[in-house]
């Protein structure tokens, strides 16, 4: 079973990105409704992907993503980036802070479920 | 494989959450107009503006919205630009905002009655296009606020400002530590809950998330700081929050250049060679009684206690802090109550010169804080009705700081508003109605009352009398009164000592056993001529015999320790008197002999069973025998529960 935390501060965003990904066997899926919740989750149980929204409160995801290079046992861990801001300097930024890829909204479920799916490969050839 | 999922399914849910993120851009904006009005900034509330649109405007785009998608992305640009340049906007940007949450809330209202979104207008679109930003501001100075660098380097400068702006209201800086674990998980303590909880007992400013190693009580590996301006004390976040207080930590930089932990171990150090110099006397005079000649032994212990002496005085000094420290922050904190509760307040200071322990300072700084609240928020009355009730305009809070004695320092706080209405407490509480003030305070500290009758914005939280009484009373060993005049005003008095754990202190004998009593604490010892003692038998009701001896031609009511204690009576009858004072009035308590003044470390007695009334800590005397330090302030009160001790005609 491949677990993903969906990571955003909206719930209609995360119910949206879960559906879409649904058509990927195999997965469940966790929520997270902020950053810091996402990083709690990630230090008590482990993930095989990470799909993580920019703007949140508290910390956003830049900082998730800077934190969770950080740590030893989440360096390798997939991270997709869902994000509204699209312009080649935030994906500039977000692929410097460490993003496996990045994803601008709005996407449509074809799109969204290529690049989880490309991902996961990425780490299946990483693990190997 | 499944089939695609259809987005447009969500458009339900997406209006609901829509609304949701639009009722927070109106009060946000709101708070941004308010702080714009009183020539202040509010970045948060520009961020969290900025925020509801971004979600809005990404929602949007997902399930198709366009015209919303157009109006939120413009209205997103300029709330970024203005969140960088430190929050500032000028009424007119806030008026075009305003009017673009107004646009959205129309398209979304279509929405839902089933109506296409209608296109926004150019007109409106360009006024969205060409706001101006209000001038940049400095970032504010971030030396008062105790964090290490990289804690600090992850607050932006509206944070810090926030921290320091509520420092200097008199707000505590703290930091609280969380460490997930499943076992908290399960008790239902997460990230999210801890900071639902928080948010009600404090402002958090930030939390962040930090890397510890792992351990069990941090299974994860993870700690979050949650970064918080309250005016609760420590134990009340730490209840609310379900943490242990030990996770609370000021952030607030200490003005002694001595780290007061380290002012701490001195004391400690110290405490433990006085305890050494007792044992020593003790030693020498068993040496003087076998016939050793110790004269010189003798005087270098006298060089010795000098030395002591000013060593104390000296670590003493390093955590004194001046009263007017704990006052310079009362103005500020007025200020903004006056503003949030549409009161005209006069205040009046009077600090003197008194400095007080750094540790009793802290302690006392939340009751002040409470009685000004409490005073400003229900005694003063608004200027209308002052008007009609033939008072000034103007309510007049007036705080006097002053040394009571050597070792005590009296505040008072006393405003001429509406006075407590007896009666009225006393329904609340469903007691009698108190005959005295004595009996009011006694109301007015029951745990939750205060709290419960009265629920505003400004004082709706925070601590009741019960906490002040408590710190004031049991943390401090201090006094507490209050005087009201229905109608007139209140004056609450406290009475606190200058420092706490080292005292000078009377030692005496009464019935075989020692007791000392804090020099501080003593009016006068005298002499008791059993000749001139007019003996009052104890009453049916269990308080003690009183005897009546003339002090200067008048009259002092006189108990026997010994007979209050149960110890056994003396052969000879008691032939000294310590006098002290309980609200003004002498109270004597006849012991057999005094044995002398000394230095002595008071330890509080933990214990609940060892725990009396009258007694405030024990102390050793260097025979390694535990000997109670009495407060017979506090005993005289005890016995006779707050009536005269004078036998009435």
């Amino acid at each position: 079973m491949t677990e993903i935390l969906v990571v955003d501060d909206s719930k209609v965003m995360r119910d949206m990105i879960v559906a879409c990904l649904r058509a990927i066997p195999d997965t469940s899926f966790t929520h997270a409704s902020s950053g810091l919740e996402a990083i709690e989750r990630l230090s008590l149980a482990s993930f095989d992907a990470l799909v993580l929204d920019l703007n949140m409160p508290d910390i956003g995801g830049v900082e998730v993503l800077e934190f969770v290079r950080a740590q030893d046992t989440l360096r390798a861990l997939p991270v997709l980036i869902v994000t509204t801001r699209g312009d080649e300097q935030s994906r500039d930024r977000v692929m410097r802070a460490g993003a496996t890829s990045f994803l601008a909204k709005p996407f449509t479920p074809d799109a969204i479920i290529a690049e989880v799916r490309a991902i996961l490969a990425d780490r299946a050839e990483f693990v190997a | 494989m499944t089939a695609t999922a259809d987005l447009k399914e969500f458009i339900a849910a997406y209006l609901v959450e829509a609304e949701e993120h639009l009722a927070v851009a109106n009060s946000q904006l709101l708070l941004v107009e308010r702080a714009q009005r009183d020539g202040e900034t509010n970045p948060r509330a520009v961020r969290e503006t900025f925020r509801s649109l971004h979600t809005i405007k990404g929602l949007s785009a997902m399930v198709g919205v366009e015209p919303v998608v157009a109006i939120a992305h413009r209205m997103e640009n300029f709330l970024r630009d203005s969140d960088r340049s430190g929050g500032a906007l000028p009424q007119s940007a806030i008026d075009a905002l305003l009017a673009g949450v107004h646009a959205i809330e129309q398209r979304v209202a279509a929405l839902s009655r089933g109506d296409d979104a209608a296109a926004p207008s150019e007109e409106l679109l360009a006024s969205l296009d060409s706001l101006g930003l209000a001038p940049v501001i400095t970032p504010p100075p971030t030396a008062v606020l105790d964090l290490e660098p990289a804690m600090l380097a992850k607050l932006a400068p509206f944070e810090v400002d926030q921290l320091v702006r509520g420092i200097a209201k008199g707000q505590r800086a703290l930091r609280a530590e969380f460490s997930p674990s499943p076992e908290r998980a399960a008790q239902g303590l997460t990230i999210n809950s801890v900071r639902e909880r928080m948010a009600k007992v404090a402002e958090i400013v930030r939390v962040l998330p930090r890397a510890v190693p792992v351990t069990e009580a941090a299974p994860g590996g993870l700690c979050f700081v949650l970064i918080l301006l309250s005016l609760a004390s420590d134990e009340v976040i730490a209840s609310a929050v379900g943490l242990a207080s030990t996770s609370l930590q000021s952030i607030v930089r200490s003005r002694a250049e001595l780290p007061p932990e380290l002012a701490l171990d001195a004391m400690d150090g110290l405490s433990a060679l006085i305890v050494t110099r007792f044992r020593l006397a003790r030693a020498i005079a068993s040496l003087t009684e076998r016939g050793v000649n110790t004269r010189e032994v003798s005087e270098i212990m006298t060089d010795n206690a000098r030395q002591l002496r000013d060593l104390r005085a000296a670590i003493v000094r390093v955590r004194m802090v001046p009263v007017s420290e704990l006052l310079e922050r009362i103005p500020l904190l007025v200020r903004g109550l006056q503003r949030a509760t549409n009161r005209a307040v006069r205040l009046e200071l009077e600090g003197g010169r008194a400095e007080l322990d750094k540790s009793v300072s802290e302690r006392l700084f939340p009751v002040l804080v409470h009685l000004v609240r409490n005073a400003v928020d229900h005694a003063i009355e608004t200027p209308d009705e002052r008007v009609r009730r033939g008072k000034p305009e103007e309510g007049l809070l007036r705080i006097v700081c002053g040394s009571h004695s050597n070792a005590r320092l009296e505040i008072t706080v006393s405003d001429d508003g509406r006075g407590i209405d007896r009666s009225a407490v006393s329904r609340k509480a469903g007691r009698a109605v108190p005959s005295d003030d004595a009996g009011l305070l006694d109301l007015l500290c029951i745990p939750g009352l205060s709290t419960r009758e009265i629920v505003t914005t400004t004082s709706g939280r925070g601590m009741g009398m019960e906490i002040v009484k408590r710190t004031i009373v049991e943390e401090l060993g201090g006094e507490l009164e209050v005087h009201s005049q229905f109608g007139q005003g209140t004056t609450f008095t406290l009475r606190v000592p200058l420092t706490i754990s080292i005292v000078d202190a009377f030692s005496f004998e009464c019935g075989e056993q020692r007791f000392v009593v804090p020099v501080a604490m003593v009016d006068e010892i005298i002499e008791v001529d059993p000749d001139a003692l007019v003996h009052v038998p104890a009453n049916d009701d269990g308080s003690p015999a009183v005897d009546i001896i003339s002090r200067r031609g008048v009259a002092v009511p006189m108990l026997q320790l010994a007979e209050i204690f149960r110890l056994k009576a003396s052969r000879n009858g008691a032939s000294k008197a310590i006098v002290v004072r309980r609200a003004g009035a002498p109270v004597a308590f006849a012991v057999d002999r005094m044995l002398g003044q000394q230095e002595v470390v008071i330890r509080p007695i933990n214990d609940v069973l060892v725990r009396a009334p009258g007694v405030s800590g024990a102390t050793d005397l260097g025979d390694g025998r535990p000997t109670l330090v009495l407060d017979l302030v506090a005993l005289s009160a005890s016995l006779n529960g707050g009536a005269n001790l004078l036998p009435r005609a």
